[in-house]
């Protein structure tokens, strides 16, 4: 039995990013019912404005924050100028629009940017803490801490404020708690700055992780949708306690013989599973 | 006794369905003779992706299901054709109908977590399954000569699927695409018109007045998946014919995705449709590429077409196009 914990360890940079992502799509999806299918995107022209922002030499905390503005500002100019022109439609078709969005922005990352595959290098990679035989650079311990504060954060804002409230009453009954008072455009957009600053903070992380690449980073929220489709789409807590069971899992999925070339495909089997599992929640999507 | 303008009716209905199978077959036979060796290249594989654009708008547009696993269906139907191919020799013919029908199984398994699920979660489910099939295809590769199951050959040249006796040349296999497409496309138009399309009509409206107007909604909902599959199985295996191999690395989950994007930009309720979403897929890029503007830039393009397409024309392209003819011949006739 081959010693887990190192790939654990490993895996948890990877399945924190997945929970994030995760979390980041429940979040829009639950008052907006819009699952953002270009979140990678987003993700992806953020990485690309930190790597612009670090190559002429800006400290890193400020290029964070012009890639995680981007990303908000793109998400929040979808979501007031063209996601407002679906909302009478099914949810099926307002998720397609967002597919528009994503063509576009990768085409133009991709246009922009060139397509030569590189890697965002930050200031904090060079220095690491070992733990359990794993060299963890500092951007990861970092990153993994964004993750968690993030995540408490949207929980706390969802559990405890005024707009959390209203939040979760446009996620049960839209028409419903317009006629109660609630501004439902203004939850709207609140809720796509969130998503948007989750896009831009998981665009980093991964640019960093696994490579710097528009395409690339634009399907990696493919495995994402699997942490989301085991929360069910609603629930913050399951989502990422199956975003960071995912990341391991793929990363121990390397120890076993044969299965090695087909570990990228842990997400999409488990989402499977939970989807074929669950048949009464699928139902009423 | 039928009324007369019934009767008219039918004879309008049976004239589009011949004037549909000439257009398709008329462009197989004009383009060979017009365009250059690499123009028919492009040409071909526009047209053999627009018949597994046609099953996508047939989900789509009859039964308002998004299925974003379709080009990994290609690639089923590329992987049988081109397995029977190098290991039993079949004719050419079979190879398409053995990949073909294979994607047609494969397409009515996905399709059955459709008969629970609706909407978001049937693309969700079918995307997972698009992903998988990236991983496991491109981990495996496709047949091409070699011994044991998977057919790959290790050492040596990778060999190429021969093509159909008789469309040996550029030109005369552009055509005998061509005659598939016309083919499929009247297959899908009859279904439209007959029992098949009158029940996914009804399911369409939704489950429960279908089941009472005495529909089997299992049969025809699976139907239509199996049907979709067999479009894209088809398309599969004439690509895979256009080369002589494929590429596993080129199934990935995105293309699946961009194909149905494409499919509702060329119009999912008109057979040109199909054909538009083929060419933008494969010819729109190569033009562009041909005119010196970067290939990106047509991505930007279609993501503002597709939105333009939800918000505005939801019939699609084809369905604009044939509204502004329609007007125009109305006020021609006035």
């Amino acid at each position: 039995m081959p010693d887990l914990l190192p790939f654990l360890i490993s895996g948890l940079g990877v399945g924190a990013v997945y929970a994030l992502s995760g979390v980041g799509l429940v979040v829009l999806y639950r008052s907006s019912g819009v699952l953002n299918f270009a979140f990678g995107a987003l993700g992806a022209v953020a990485a690309y404005v930190a790597w612009s922002a670090l190559d002429h030499d800006w400290p890193l905390a400020l290029a964070a924050l012009a890639a995680v503005v981007t990303s908000v500002a793109i998400s929040l100019t979808y979501g007031r100028l063209l996601a407002p022109r679906l909302a009478e439609r099914e949810s099926t078709v307002r998720s397609i629009g967002t597919l528009g969005l994503a063509l576009v922005v990768l085409g133009f990352t991709e246009w922009f940017w060139g397509e030569q595959p590189r890697r965002l290098v930050l200031p904090t990679d060079a220095g690491a803490i070992e733990f359990a035989d794993v060299r963890l650079t500092y951007t990861r311990v970092l990153g993994l801490a964004a993750a968690v504060s993030m995540m408490a954060a949207v929980g706390l804002l969802l559990a405890r404020t005024r707009i959390g409230l209203a939040m979760r009453a446009l996620a049960d009954q839209r028409a419903l708690s317009s006629i109660l008072g609630i501004r439902v455009l203004q939850v709207d957009t609140a809720a796509w700055v969130i998503s948007g600053a989750f896009a831009g903070v998981c665009g980093l992380l991964l640019a960093n992780i696994v490579r710097l690449q528009a395409t690339v980073l634009t399907f990696l929220v493919i495995p994402a949708f699997a942490a989301a489709i085991i929360g069910r789409l609603s629930s913050l807590p399951v989502t990422v306690a199956a975003g960071l069971i995912i990341g391991m899992l793929e990363a121990v999925a390397v120890l076993v013989p044969g299965l090695a070339p087909f570990r990228s495909a842990t997400p999409f089997v488990i989402a499977l599973l939970a989807i074929v599992l669950w048949r009464d929640a699928s139902r009423k999507a | 006794m039928t009324p007369d303008s019934i009767r008219r009716e039918r004879r309008a209905a049976r004239l589009a369905l011949l004037r549909m199978v000439f257009v398709v077959l008329a462009l197989g036979a004009l383009v060979p003779w017009l365009a250059n060796a690499y123009w028919i290249k492009t040409l071909t594989s526009s047209l053999a992706l627009a018949i597994a654009a046609a099953g996508v708008a047939l989900l789509y547009g009859q039964l308002g299901l998004v299925s974003l696993c379709q080009y990994s269906l290609l690639g089923v139907g590329g992987w049988v054709a081109l397995r029977v191919g190098h290991g039993l020799h079949w004719p050419f013919e079979a190879c398409v109908v053995a990949g073909g029908l294979s994607a047609g199984v494969v397409g009515m398994l996905a399709g059955l977590p459709a008969l629970r699920m609706k909407g978001l979660y049937l693309a969700l489910v079918t995307l997972m399954l698009a992903g998988g099939f990236q991983v496991v295809i491109s981990a495996t590769g496709f047949p091409d000569g070699g011994a044991g199951f998977l057919g790959r050959i290790s050492g040596s040249e990778r060999l190429m699927l021969p093509r159909p006796a008789l469309a040996q040349g550029e030109g005369a296999y552009f055509a005998y695409v061509a005659a598939w497409l016309a083919a499929m496309l009247a297959l899908l138009e009859l279904h439209r018109r007959t029992r098949a399309g009158r029940s996914w009509a009804l399911i369409r409206r939704g489950e429960a007045v279908a089941e009472g107007a005495g529909v089997n909604v299992l049969l025809y909902q699976t139907w239509a998946f199996g049907l979709a599959g067999v479009c894209a199985g088809v398309a599969g295996a004439l690509l895979s014919g256009a080369v002589g191999q494929l590429d596993g690395r080129a199934f990935a989950a995105s293309e699946s995705v961009m194909l149905f994007a494409l499919s509702l930009i060329g119009g999912a309720y008109y057979w040109a449709g199909a054909l538009v979403a083929g060419l933008l897929l494969r010819a729109v890029p190569s033009l562009l590429v041909d005119l010196g503007v970067n290939g990106y830039l047509a991505m930007v393009f279609f993501g503002a077409a597709l939105l333009h397409a939800l918000i505005t024309a939801p019939r699609g392209l084809a369905g604009q196009w044939l509204a502004a003819f329609q007007r125009r011949a109305a006020k021609g006739r006035a």
